[in-house]
């Protein structure tokens, strides 16, 4: 049987751990990255790659397409790759956050706004850069409404540590890893406020109750949040994004304006903007998203940390079981 | 062109053949024996029946009895032909009785219009009234992409999807079909429309083929899709309700069974495979919106029933009484009401639009090869997991579709406002106990009346603007006066009680239940965000949320 070829839109930190576990697994693999200096440095990195100067060349004729850009490059490159995307190709994504727009947009809405795929795969769960490119074992969740495309990441991942489990939920797991960056700002909050282990643990869990709430009401289902891509991602402290997210929690909660804080860390925090708009998706209802509200009003610099995090602290845990209106 | 007689006998063979040899493929390489399809089948068959024991049945329970002492002592060879004879009678009781004098009769002295409709209801009736009626044509108005859908008629084969609100429903779409230049569709009607001896005849001539939905066994419900996707495949034009059957609620159709849809991407992949010249399949949404509905007080009635106690068959409503439909028809048409039939773009299989030349659109408008969606190692494949989640996709775009398409009129503006005004007027009354037993007041001023449908027609014509919802002439241009004096002259005109009056300077809520059907129109548009009152119903529109 002929290799597989998987297309790896984006070279950062991610995309390089996908393109060596894809090829550990026999697949064929192209990697697209955004400036010559990134393709050329790749080329040090990653052997027997062939590095795409576009984002068509990469993906024309591919039978699998991985996107490993952060949310606000998502609309860009899903646009350009558009122009070649066929209906048999098989998408996968690992994006947490919401997306640049009006609402509360979620990265495979994105996908389905600028190409005509359906089979899309989201990759959530303790995904963890370096330990995918380590020989350690990596566990994730790929949520597809389509068993092919399990199948076919199954197939890749065969030989290699990566064992991955199955889910039919795409919103809830893109939602669960994306309300777990805005817990990871707070738990980087806490820790600077040196507020402990039991403040990080009532963070995580209103976390995850949001996380709940606002996936219910967009269609996921509530298991979804009590399984690996919910409270399995916030057990192990290093997922894929939360180190940044960490650091920017921390440099706020000390003082630092979020303008400051993003340049010196020069990466995109998924987070900030998540926490905006998960509070004016919530505007319209009963439902108050205080873990949220606090990180946003940190963010904005309307909040101090202190004080936001200890209405999180005395809200109430109760997880409801009403749901959000939508 | 209804079905040519050739094609008939060419499906039943056909069907007869695909269902088997799937059957005995699964026996073989799946293990599901086939003694155990054959069991199903009699035990499902042999325990309606046992339920029904009209004339017909007994040759029926007959051969079920039959079927099941062959059953025990069979072979594999006798089982198949067993099973081949079960999957016959299925198909010869679905597939209609075409005969073509009369379709030829029929398209000669017009279409299934009203004067069918009148006449098969009530010949008397209709010697007596008929000349003073205004007609049917008047009535009806298409609207939205009907030129297109002559064109893709052209292109492939369509398939109609409609909102069903009422047994109406297929007549209009039968009267609407005919006077847009397209030859009948075929559809699969409910056994329990074909009771009314001249509208079954005339359905069962025009293209209907029947369904009976009492039938549980799933060997029935294969067949019934293998033969909806073989008309489809043999370039039939097919109308199917996506909601399953007519909507309880009043509300437009989110959720939507889908049943006979499924049928479209395997005829489309057969279609591919022999090299068909058209082997597009087009689904076409169609939205229609009427000021009242027939069915009204049944329906509701059932939807409001305790959860599993409605009934997903209803036999003895109005539309079983020829002198309620006659009558409806008649005041509906002496009101100078409007029957909108709004046809939507059309979508190919996997819930993509489709343009004028029937090229599947990306959201960009980029032209896209549809054949890839179904492609597994460079070769059209039906895959059912995958098909089926292509289908439920196309199920949204339909809903959404309708949302859009839905024309509300006066009596929806009406009932929303009062129903609204109940609401706010009893705040410690829950919606089940206010439909139920009602609340402390029954009546409101009527200037407040005034102020919530002008407020509503203010907040539709911004949604109606956006392209979110579609307006009838009164809501559109006319004054909150003139939306409350249309919405109560239809609501005097037909249900037992209307759904409101209007005493003095005082609007009295006399049907809550009424005013909660008309009311349902309006669900799904946000409409309640002004009052902070939550949604009557639950997002799929199937039940009254539990917290409202």
């Amino acid at each position: 049987m002929n290799a597989p070829v998987l297309a790896v839109l984006g070279g950062g930190t991610l995309g390089q751990a996908v393109a060596k576990v894809a090829q550990a697994g026999g697949a064929k693999v192209r990697v697209w990255t955004r400036t010559p200096e990134a393709r050329a440095s790749l080329a040090e990195t990653l052997s027997d790659v062939e590095l795409a100067e576009s984002v068509e060349t990469a993906a024309r004729e591919a039978q699998v397409v991985a996107f490993c850009v952060p949310a606000s490059a998502l609309r860009h490159v899903a646009r350009q790759y558009g122009e070649v995307a066929t209906g048999d190709q098989f998408v996968l994504h690992a994006v947490r956050g919401a997306c640049p727009g009006a609402d509360f947009i979620l990265p495979h809405r994105v996908l389905r706004e600028e190409t005509c795929v359906r089979k899309i795969g989201v990759l959530g769960g303790p995904l963890y850069a370096p330990e995918l490119q380590s020989n350690r074992p990596v566990a994730a969740v790929l949520a597809s409404r389509f068993d092919e495309t399990y199948e076919v990441v199954q197939r890749i991942t065969a030989n290699t540590p990566v064992r991955v489990h199955r889910s039919r939920d795409v919103v809830g797991v893109e939602v669960a890893g994306a309300l777990s960056n805005v817990s990871a700002l707070a738990v980087g909050m806490v820790e600077a406020l040196e507020l402990g282990d039991m403040a990080r643990g009532v963070v995580l869990t209103q976390g995850l109750i949001e996380a709940a709430r606002v996936g219910v009401a967009l269609g996921a289902q509530p298991e979804t949040f009590s399984g690996l891509a919910g409270v399995g991602d916030l057990i192990p402290r290093h997922v894929t994004s939360t180190e940044r997210h960490y650091e920017l929690g921390r440099a706020l909660a000390e003082g630092t304006t979020l303008a400051h804080a993003l340049r010196d860390m020069g990466k995109e925090v998924e987070g900030v903007l998540t926490a905006e708009r998960v509070v004016a998706f919530a505007a319209h209802s009963h439902f108050e998203p205080v873990l949220c509200q606090a990180v946003h009003g940190v963010c904005a610099g309307t909040r101090e940390a202190g004080e936001a995090l200890e209405a999180v602290l005395t809200a109430d845990l109760e997880l409801g079981r009403g749901v959000m209106w939508s | 062109m209804v079905m040519r007689p050739e094609d008939k006998s060419r499906i039943l063979t056909e069907v007869q053949s695909r269902v088997v040899e799937e059957k005995v493929r699964l026996a073989q390489d799946h293990g599901q024996p086939l003694d155990e399809v054959l069991a199903d089948s009699i035990y499902h068959e042999r325990r309606r029946l046992s339920d029904d024991r009209n004339s017909s049945s007994k040759d029926e329970l007959e051969f079920w009895r039959d079927a099941q002492r062959q059953l025990v002592r069979t072979n594999e060879r006798q089982q198949k032909e067993l099973l081949a004879r079960i999957v016959q009678r299925y198909a010869l009781e679905i597939c209609g009785n075409f005969d073509e004098r009369v379709y030829k009769l029929a398209t000669r002295v017009g279409p299934p219009s009203l004067g069918v409709l009148l006449n098969s209801v009530s010949p008397l009736r209709l010697a007596t009234r008929f000349s003073s009626l205004p007609s049917l044509d008047d009535a009806v108005i298409i609207q939205g992409a009907a030129e297109q859908l002559r064109r893709l008629h052209e292109l492939g084969t369509v398939i109609l999807a409609p909102t069903h609100v009422s047994n109406l429903d297929s007549i209009v779409m039968g009267f609407s079909v005919y006077r847009m230049g397209l030859p009948p569709v075929l559809y699969g009607a409910g056994l329990n429309l074909f009771s009314n001896r001249m509208i079954g005849f005339f359905m069962r001539n025009l293209g209907a083929y029947t369904v009976d939905r009492r039938k549980k066994d799933p060997l029935y419900k294969r067949v019934l899709k293998e033969y909806a996707t073989l008309t489809l495949e043999l370039g039939y034009d097919n109308l199917f309700f996506p909601g399953g059957t007519r909507c309880r609620s009043g509300a437009v159709e989110r959720k939507l069974k889908l049943g006979l849809m499924g049928a479209s991407i395997p005829a489309y992949i057969n279609n591919l495979r022999a090299g068909a010249k058209r082997p597009k399949i087009f689904i076409v949404p169609a939205t229609l919106s009427f000021q009242l509905a027939l069915e009204a007080e049944t329906l509701v009635d059932d939807f409001l029933k305790e959860v599993g106690k409605s009934r997903y068959i209803i036999t003895d409503d109005e539309f079983s009484q020829p002198r309620t439909v006659f009558d409806f028809a008649s005041q509906l048409l002496q009101l100078d009401s409007r029957i909108y039939l709004t046809l939507s773009q059309a979508l190919d299989p996997f819930g993509n639009p489709v343009d004028d030349h029937g090229e599947s659109l990306d959201p960009h408008g980029r032209s896209i090869d549809i054949a890839r969606y179904v492609t597994v190692k460079g070769e059209p494949r039906i895959l059912p997991q995958r098909d089926e989640e292509y289908t439920r996709e196309v199920g949204q775009r339909i809903a959404e579709a309708y949302a859009r398409d839905n024309v509300v009129q006066s009596t929806h503006v009406l009932a929303r406002a009062v129903f609204t005004l109940l609401r706010l007027r009893n705040p410690q009354v829950d919606l089940v106990r206010l439909l139920r037993v009602g609340g402390h007041y029954e009546d409101m001023e009527l200037r407040e009346v005034y102020h919530e449908v002008g407020r509503l027609q203010d907040e539709l014509r911004g949604l109606s603007g956006r392209g979110g919802v579609r307006l009838g002439e009164t809501v559109q241009t006319g004054t909150a006066e003139d939306v409350v004096a249309d919405g109560l002259r239809h609501f005097d005109s037909f249900h037992s009680k209307p759904a409101c009056q209007r005493r003095g300077d005082r609007m009295f809520a006399t049907d809550r239940n009424l005013l909660f059907y008309y009311q349902n129109r309006l669900e799904g548009y946000r409409l309640n965000r002004h009052h902070r009152l939550p949604p009557a119903l639950t997002a799929d529109h199937r039940s009254l949320r539990g917290d409202a």
